[in-house]
């Protein structure tokens, strides 16, 4: 054995959680990886019979399938998948914690970073698929989509670890964020444009910190839309707030959260 | 060398908090091979888990410079559904170790579970897990060896081939042994920590110490 800085441990632990956690991800479905892309492609064919075949451009700025490939994919995986992987962190490493290097925050990090990476790998994969049958895919402002997708993925993470925190003390907490899942689709504008909104709900549903991420990001991404409420001040704000309360939450925690 | 400094240890209950440890201050020496004795709920796992820092004083501090494995217990730290071969090289990466290849081959052969090395954890028996632990932790060089019950499962020749790679290895690092049974106490330690009435005694000699146990 020799002795290793604090950081070049951590680097080493969360390096082999994230492997471990891609292990378990692709090896458990049959279908794990595939699923995935097949997921958004799917939700994308539900939303075409729905409103109609493609061409008849419903929201005036942008055809269909792409409007729910740039709403629901970061909706997803960015904020449901990012959050729920850390809201469960505590519970599917348990095995894990007989390792003293082996911290909680190691695995949120890890886990995250797993997260995000099969955001990027999916929407490159749909997006290619879309733009292969003739669809117009590409973002009007790529850097300004990523760098909201980035704080999106920053939101969900710091939810995720205060609801984890949370659940060490209320494992109620997610009954409630199961509870919350399917109205927060609806409620956070993603199968439709702010601009479908009746002005006098605009104000109410602007609460949402989510509905802001997704105005942010179809904003940055069709040239032609600009959204009636978002604020990425508002957004950041949340961030910084939530992210605040879950470090000093696990800060305060740590201990009792690793104990078995 | 391996010092507690007022170590307080309590879990809360619904009674309000249950002490383990009140102001425990013991130094184990690096050259000593000790057994942790006591009854059942005296706090011997919780002591080990203390060392192996997987658990932590809640007042008080371990003072220590050695490099202490994970406590080696039934349940020690390995994930149910990855492979064994999975949990090597994660253990492995986690000690800052990228070639794995070696400590693949050594558990492998050290653990004698032959083609199981390739299933999942959790489908192991109690025995093949001990074995398999055991392996695991041996192949690396740890300054102390933190043993919690392990030895009391395995067949008869596998507990031969952990005696005789304990003792190799008490020529260059030390052990800590938690174990109820007098035989192997003897054989491998050289000291022992009493822990009685929410205290911890100190002896130098086994003998003693196994006396004092009997008489609790």
């Amino acid at each position: 054995m020799k002795a290793r800085t604090a950081l070049s441990i951590q680097r080493d632990v969360i390096f082999a959680i994230f492997l471990r956690e891609m292990n378990a991800r692709f090896s458990r479905y049959t279908f794990g990886n595939v699923w995935i892309i097949l997921e958004p492609l799917v939700m994308i064919g539900m939303f075409m019979l729905l409103f109609g075949l493609r061409g008849r451009g419903e929201f005036g700025f942008v055809e269909p399938p792409v409007f729910v490939y740039t709403a629901f994919l970061p909706f997803r995986l960015l904020w449901n998948s990012t959050m729920r992987s850390n809201l469960r962190a505590a519970g599917a490493v348990r095995g894990l914690m007989g390792f003293r290097q082996v911290k909680l925050f190691d695995v949120y990090l890890a886990r995250s970073v797993v997260e995000g990476g099969v955001f990027l790998v999916s929407m490159t994969v749909v997006g290619g698929l879309l733009w292969w049958w003739g669809f117009d895919v590409l973002p009007n402002d790529f850097l300004l989509v990523l760098s909201y997708c980035i704080l999106f993925w920053l939101f969900a993470i710091s939810f995720g670890i205060l609801a984890s925190v949370v659940s060490r003390f209320s494992p109620e907490i997610t009954k409630l964020i199961n509870l919350m899942t399917m109205p927060l689709l609806f409620l956070s504008a993603v199968f439709f444009p702010m601009t479908f909104v009746p002005k006098e709900f605009h104000s109410i549903m602007a609460k949402n910190p989510i509905l802001h991420a997704m105005e942010l990001i179809r904003e940055a991404w069709f040239v032609q839309y600009t959204s009636p409420v978002a604020d990425v001040g508002y957004l950041g704000a949340w961030v910084l707030g939530l992210m605040t309360l879950a470090i000093s939450g696990y800060r305060l925690s740590w201990q009792r959260m690793s104990q078995r | 060398m391996i010092r507690f400094e007022n170590v307080s240890k309590y879990f809360p209950t619904r009674f309000g908090p249950k002490y383990v440890f009140k102001n425990l201050n013991v130094e184990i020496p690096s050259d000593r091979d000790v057994a942790i004795l006591g009854v059942n709920g005296a706090g011997k796992s919780t002591l080990v888990r203390l060392l192996g820092g997987t658990d932590f004083p809640s007042l008080g501090r371990i003072v220590t410079d050695r490099f202490i494995s994970w406590p080696l217990g039934l349940g020690a730290g390995f994930q149910a559904s990855m492979s064994g071969r999975e949990n090597v090289r994660f253990v492995c990466r986690i000690h800052g170790i990228r070639n794995t290849r070696d400590y693949e081959d050594f558990v492998l052969e050290f653990s004698e579970i032959g083609r199981s090395f390739e299933l999942p954890v959790g489908s192991y028996s109690s025995g093949m897990r001990a074995k398999f632990g055991f392996a695991v932790s041996m192949a690396f060089d740890f300054d102390t060896y933190l043993i919690d019950e392990i030895m009391a499962v395995g067949d008869q020749a596998f507990k031969k081939k952990c005696s005789a790679t304990l003792t190799e290895k008490r020529e260059t690092a030390n052990i800590v042994l938690v174990s109820h049974d007098e035989k192997i106490v003897r054989e491998h330690c050289n000291a022992a920590i009493l822990l009685a009435y929410g205290g911890a005694e100190y002896y130098e000699s086994v003998d003693r110490a196994l006396f004092r146990y009997r008489n609790l």
